[in-house]
């Protein structure tokens, strides 16, 4: 037991070194004056410092509109996501074992057709409800959890709870909706930090059904303003980066705030 | 898969269905029309000015922009909008790339609505863009803009090393010993970019780098297409209808040239300096002489204040030639508003239309009198020889027309980068082309 603390802090040191020299990159980049030569090095310090990259890259790709649409996306998918996730996997323990494991092996094969594979009958959907053009087909795959990985995840922590629990929740006459939300759901935090995490971040960055069911610019969300940013010319790469980074700042809050939050209830309760 | 494929045919069946339930000849100029283009963000400014003017040209019209972001973004758009059964009415793309939809049947020609049409005549435009768009003698879409390849060069680093600035004219062998004097190291003297004594396939010669290189050309086939031309050799068994590549003896020596200016004269920059640095990135920086590239590098370039630059056509083998660049307006066969997409296209290529789009200086005009306005020939703006851009289209020729292009590009383009950095034997190449394409074409019929 004493090494794992030992050989966690060595995982988030590697993983800090890696990712977080990407990240100190990005933002040096994103520091130079736009329309210069780029350098064939990193600098990490540029000289001189400008910000106007920042200003350019809101005004180019108009990514005040953008964020806003990201955002409001984001804001509706992920909690509906989370919550039919987590209602379907604790579904998943209260029905026979024998219909569990048919629903699990469905979830499995769905998750093995590739997403592309669906474009074209999920366009012809959309435009059937007249939905193509709106963020509503950025939103609709909430309405099965995202992704099938999720709801096998809350099924996998839902069952690792004690089956005598959930009796002793039927014996007291609770509805299997209030011992889901009563008695399920808090022993699962750390898990629904984890998914909700997970769900924002496939979300906020989903690149393929924007550019599909996208047509204006005004509905346009930030991974599609950030690829029109990308196709400045070499000497823009300060704009584009600045658009990275503006795009990158609410997924390491997210990322940071579900980490925060299961720690501090473990530390209360400890 | 299969059910998946079923599915989606027969719900791109039934929308295709509901989608031709709706359509009506009575829409007309006042019903929107949406437009399909891509763009950096200044290009698709410069299109929502169009839209713009348009809409202010034509009170009552509603032109819808869908912008896409690069080429391939707009290709995924299109083909899901196509097969989705919901196209939009116009789109814009470039003669490599539009046959896979031209076979589709995706596209409605416009023959005959420019036969009628009083606002666009046919020989009003550059014939060699026109024809790129006509498949069995029928004007399926309309050219928007005419470039071919030119050599971008850095007047500054000419005049600063005394070597004389390239002319119309020039030689292949002027324009190797050109770039041989511009490459050059730190101090200022001439270098080898390259050791000839090398075992075949040493990408990078021993001792530093050249501080500068005398010429950047990407090892692309329409990059080598001018030269293979310009040489009176040819490169696929049937220039009109090709069934593979074939290079014969003038090609396989212009490819052979090719190969050798990294190889042998060391002229161009290595594999690994392309990566780090890309050639328009060295050129703005000054570091390279040369440059042949098309319209598009213009804008890029006209934000370089270190130094002076100019533009001049392709050196020559025998006779000049270059290649063509071009983009045209496309109406799509499931559009719902035929004759409103049609009177945009009317627009955009008339003078204000056309006006509009030359002065983001990224293309050339197809329309011929706009091109040789001053919204074009601006002689305020770099390059001042831009009537070279002009001058080279009546050497402009175009690579075949057929749906499986743009993959063989992408083959061959691999095996020319490799031919060039690696130096391989240029028998050798001609004969990987034909291997690794020959299925491509099949398809491709």
């Amino acid at each position: 037991m004493h090494t794992r603390p030992l050989g966690r802090a060595a995982g988030a040191f590697a993983v800090i070194t890696v990712f977080g020299a990407l990240l100190v990159l990005l933002v040096s980049g994103s520091l130079h004056v736009p329309g210069l030569p780029p350098p064939v090095t990193p600098d990490l310090v540029p000289d001189p410092l400008s910000t106007e990259g920042y200003g350019h890259s809101v005004e180019l790709g108009g990514l005040a509109r953008a964020t806003l649409n990201s955002m409001l996306v984001c804001l509706i998918a992920v909690p509906v996501s989370v919550l039919v996730a987590a209602t379907a996997g604790f579904a998943l323990t209260q029905v026979s074992p024998r219909t569990a494991r048919v629903v699990i092996t469905l979830s499995l094969v769905a998750l093995m057709v590739p997403a592309i594979s669906l474009l074209v009958p999920k366009f012809a959907l959309f435009r059937a409800l007249d939905l193509t053009g709106t963020l509503a087909p950025l939103i609709a795959p909430a309405l099965i959890a995202t992704s099938p990985l999720y709801p096998l995840v809350y099924y996998l922590a839902f069952r690792n709870v004690p089956a005598e629990l959930y009796d002793a929740c039927r014996l007291e006459d609770m509805s299997p909706l209030r011992t889901w939300w009563q008695v399920g759901m808090p022993l699962v935090r750390p898990v629904t930090a984890g998914i909700a995490a997970l769900t924002f971040v496939l979300t906020w960055s989903n690149f393929l059904d924007p550019l599909v069911f996208l047509y204006e610019r005004d509905t346009f969300t930030l991974p599609l303003a950030l690829r029109s940013l990308a196709t400045l010319d070499p000497t823009d790469f300060p704009i584009f980066l600045a658009g990275a980074v503006i795009a990158t700042v609410p997924v390491l809050v997210v990322i940071a705030v579900a980490q925060r939050g299961p720690r501090l209830k473990k530390g209360h309760r400890g | 898969m299969r059910l998946v494929r079923s599915l989606a045919l027969a719900t791109a069946a039934v929308t295709l269905a509901a989608g031709c339930s709706a359509t009506g000849e009575a829409a007309g100029p006042t019903e929107p029309v949406s437009l399909l283009v891509f763009g950096d963000p200044n290009e698709l400014a410069a299109y929502r000015e169009l839209e713009a003017a348009y809409e202010r040209a034509l009170p009552g019209a509603d032109l819808k922009l869908i912008e896409a972001s690069d080429r391939k973004d707009l290709i995924a758009k299109l083909s899901t909008s196509i097969s989705g059964g919901n196209p939009p009415d116009l789109f814009l793309m470039n003669y490599r790339f539009y046959g896979q939809f031209a076979k589709r049947d995706a596209i409605e020609p416009v023959q005959e609505l420019l036969d009628k049409s009083t606002a666009i005549h046919a020989k009003d435009f550059y014939p060699q863009a026109m024809s790129a768009f006509q498949i069995g003698g029928k004007q399926l879409c309309m050219p928007q803009n005419v470039s071919s390849l030119v050599v971008y060069y850095n007047k500054t680093l000419f005049a600063k090393h005394g070597i004389a600035e390239p002319k119309a004219g020039w030689g292949w062998p002027d324009m190797v010993a050109t770039a041989a004097g511009l490459t050059r190291d730190t101090n200022g003297d001439v270098v080898k970019g390259a050791d000839p004594d090398a075992a075949p396939g040493t990408p990078v010669p021993a001792g530093p780098p050249p501080a500068t290189y005398g010429l950047g050309l990407s090892p692309e086939v329409i990059r080598l297409a001018p030269f293979v031309w310009s040489n009176g050799g040819t490169m696929f068994d049937d220039e009109k209808q090709p069934t593979r590549f074939a290079l014969d003896a003038p090609a396989i020596e212009a490819l052979s040239e090719f190969i050798d200016l990294r190889g042998k004269h060391g002229v161009v920059p290595t594999d690994q300096e392309v990566e780090s640095e890309d050639d328009e990135a060295r050129f703005a920086a000054g570091k390279l002489g040369m440059l042949m590239s098309s319209r598009r590098s213009t804008t890029t370039f006209r934000k370089i204040t270190g130094f002076e630059w100019d533009i001049a056509p392709l050196p020559v083998h025998k006779t000049a030639a270059t290649v063509l660049h071009s983009d045209a307006y496309c109406v799509t066969k499931g559009s719902k508003n035929k004759p409103g997409a049609w009177r945009f296209v009317e627009f955009a290529l008339g003078t204000e239309g056309a006006t509009i789009m030359a002065k983001t200086g990224r293309t050339v005009p197809s329309t011929m009198e706009v091109s040789k306005s001053p919204a074009f020939l601006d002689p305020a703006k770099p390059p001042h020889n831009a009537a070279v851009f002009l001058d080279s289209i009546a050497t402009i020729r175009a690579t075949p027309t057929i749906s499986t292009w743009p993959e063989i590009e992408d083959v061959a383009n691999g095996i020319l980068e490799n031919a060039l950095y690696y130096g391989h034997k240029p028998d050798e190449v001609a004969r990987q082309l034909d291997e690794q394409t020959r299925s491509l074409f099949e398809r491709g019929k």
